[in-house]
């Protein structure tokens, strides 16, 4: 009778800690699982922000290609710049970016063109509202929008821009 | 007795370390942060990416299916630069003139103010061996009397150089005598090419090209 009860209670120990370790290797496993997919989760919102900016520009592209007016893509990452006009280059352009930039304070994606000054001394500025000015490569100091982002061109590019676009023009900024 | 006692211990401990995990599994899946919550929410993200990868190779096939991939003239009237471009390639600059800007007033008050035409124009025609016919302005301008409309002598031979681009209204690309000029505003509105440039454009370019002047 005692030998009977030993057994089982052997039996029933083992038992228990055949369950105890197999919790523990289920709650390692789960966490391996959690630390994973949290991982995944984090790669996935980046692709999909990156995703989201990409339809944005194809949108503002498709938009502009069925419109009458030209428009502008600045990218920030090349300093190149283009003049479009639906789906048509009409003009490429090199800038240099203000220190400002470099600090990525001028976020991607759509602005329109709120100003065009031209001073008597042929000094051309374009601004878009207080995000961004473009100007001749010449002024260290502008007095508009003092603490926007700038873009500056060569005289030439930023005289044949001025007198293409008018107020209203959109522009879109790439990186 | 005892063992009855230690049975029936044994019997809890083990529902509460088997049945826990299954029973409370349905309850978890609903809770924030939870393992299974975070796989259906990594499952969303998957679909999303994929939907959104879907939805911008259909725009950028759209986008590319709209450019027709033909040569297409772009005039910038501020530089007095011509460009022949094929998509994003340049296919040549040449140095142009473009429209004066001038005004020129008769005294009967008829006015004309000489800049070139801007937007989105057509090639309509080419032509060998231009003649020019002169427009009133010409005579007002060099203070002549204005001869009738069908006069002989407003066919003028050789100042346009050997081709023309038409693009409507009286205005063209062709040559020009004023070769020194080039690269300034010194037309009546039409666009004024050198005669190497000209004589590229004329073979490259056909009837309905695109020209884009600003």
């Amino acid at each position: 009778m005692q030998s009977v009860m030993m057994k089982s209670k052997t039996a029933c120990l083992l038992i228990l800690l055949s369950l105890f370790f197999a919790g523990i290797e289920v709650n390692g496993q789960e966490q391996e699982e959690r630390d994973l997919l949290l991982l995944q989760q984090k790669a996935l919102a980046k692709k999909i922000e990156t995703l989201r900016r990409e339809q944005d520009f194809l949108l503002f592209e498709k938009a502009l290609y069925a419109t009458d007016s030209k428009y502008l893509i600045i990218n920030l990452r090349t300093k190149k710049g283009q003049l479009k006009y639906q789906n048509r280059v009409l003009k490429d352009f090199r800038f240099t970016a203000s220190a400002s930039l470099a600090n990525g304070v001028l976020k991607t994606g759509a602005l329109t063109l709120t100003r065009k000054k031209e001073d008597p001394g042929q000094k051309h500025v374009l601004l878009f509202g207080r995000s961004l000015v473009i100007q001749w490569q010449r002024p260290a100091r502008s007095p508009y929008a003092a603490n926007a982002p700038r873009l500056s061109l060569t005289q030439g590019d930023l005289q044949s821009i001025f007198y293409a676009v008018e107020e209203g023009t959109r522009a879109y900024v790439v990186r | 007795m005892q063992t009855r006692k230690k049975v029936i211990l044994a019997g809890l401990l083990f529902s509460c370390c088997v049945m826990t995990p299954s029973s409370a599994r349905a309850e978890e899946a609903a809770k924030p942060g939870t393992i299974d919550a975070l796989r259906d929410q990594t499952r969303a993200m998957e679909q999303e990416t994929a939907a959104l990868e879907e939805e911008n190779r259909g725009l950028r096939k759209m986008l590319k299916d709209m450019d027709d991939g033909d040569i297409y003239l772009v005039v910038d009237t501020e530089s007095n630069r011509l460009t022949m471009r094929q998509g994003n390639r340049i296919l040549l600059t040449a140095v142009v003139g473009t429209g004066s800007r001038q005004f020129v007033k008769e005294e009967t008050g008829r006015n004309w103010y000489f800049e070139s035409p801007t937007g989105a124009l057509t090639v309509l025609g080419k032509e060998r061996n231009p003649v020019w016919i002169r427009p009133d302005w010409s005579y007002v301008e060099e203070n002549m009397p204005v001869p009738p409309v069908d006069d002989p002598d407003r066919i003028v031979r050789g100042v346009l150089g050997k081709y023309a681009l038409i693009l409507g209204n009286g205005y063209k690309i062709h040559g020009t005598k004023f070769t020194d000029l080039l690269g300034t505003h010194f037309t009546h509105g039409c666009i004024s090419v050198g005669d190497e440039d000209l004589e590229k454009l004329y073979r490259t370019v056909k009837i309905g090209t695109k020209v884009y002047i600003y």
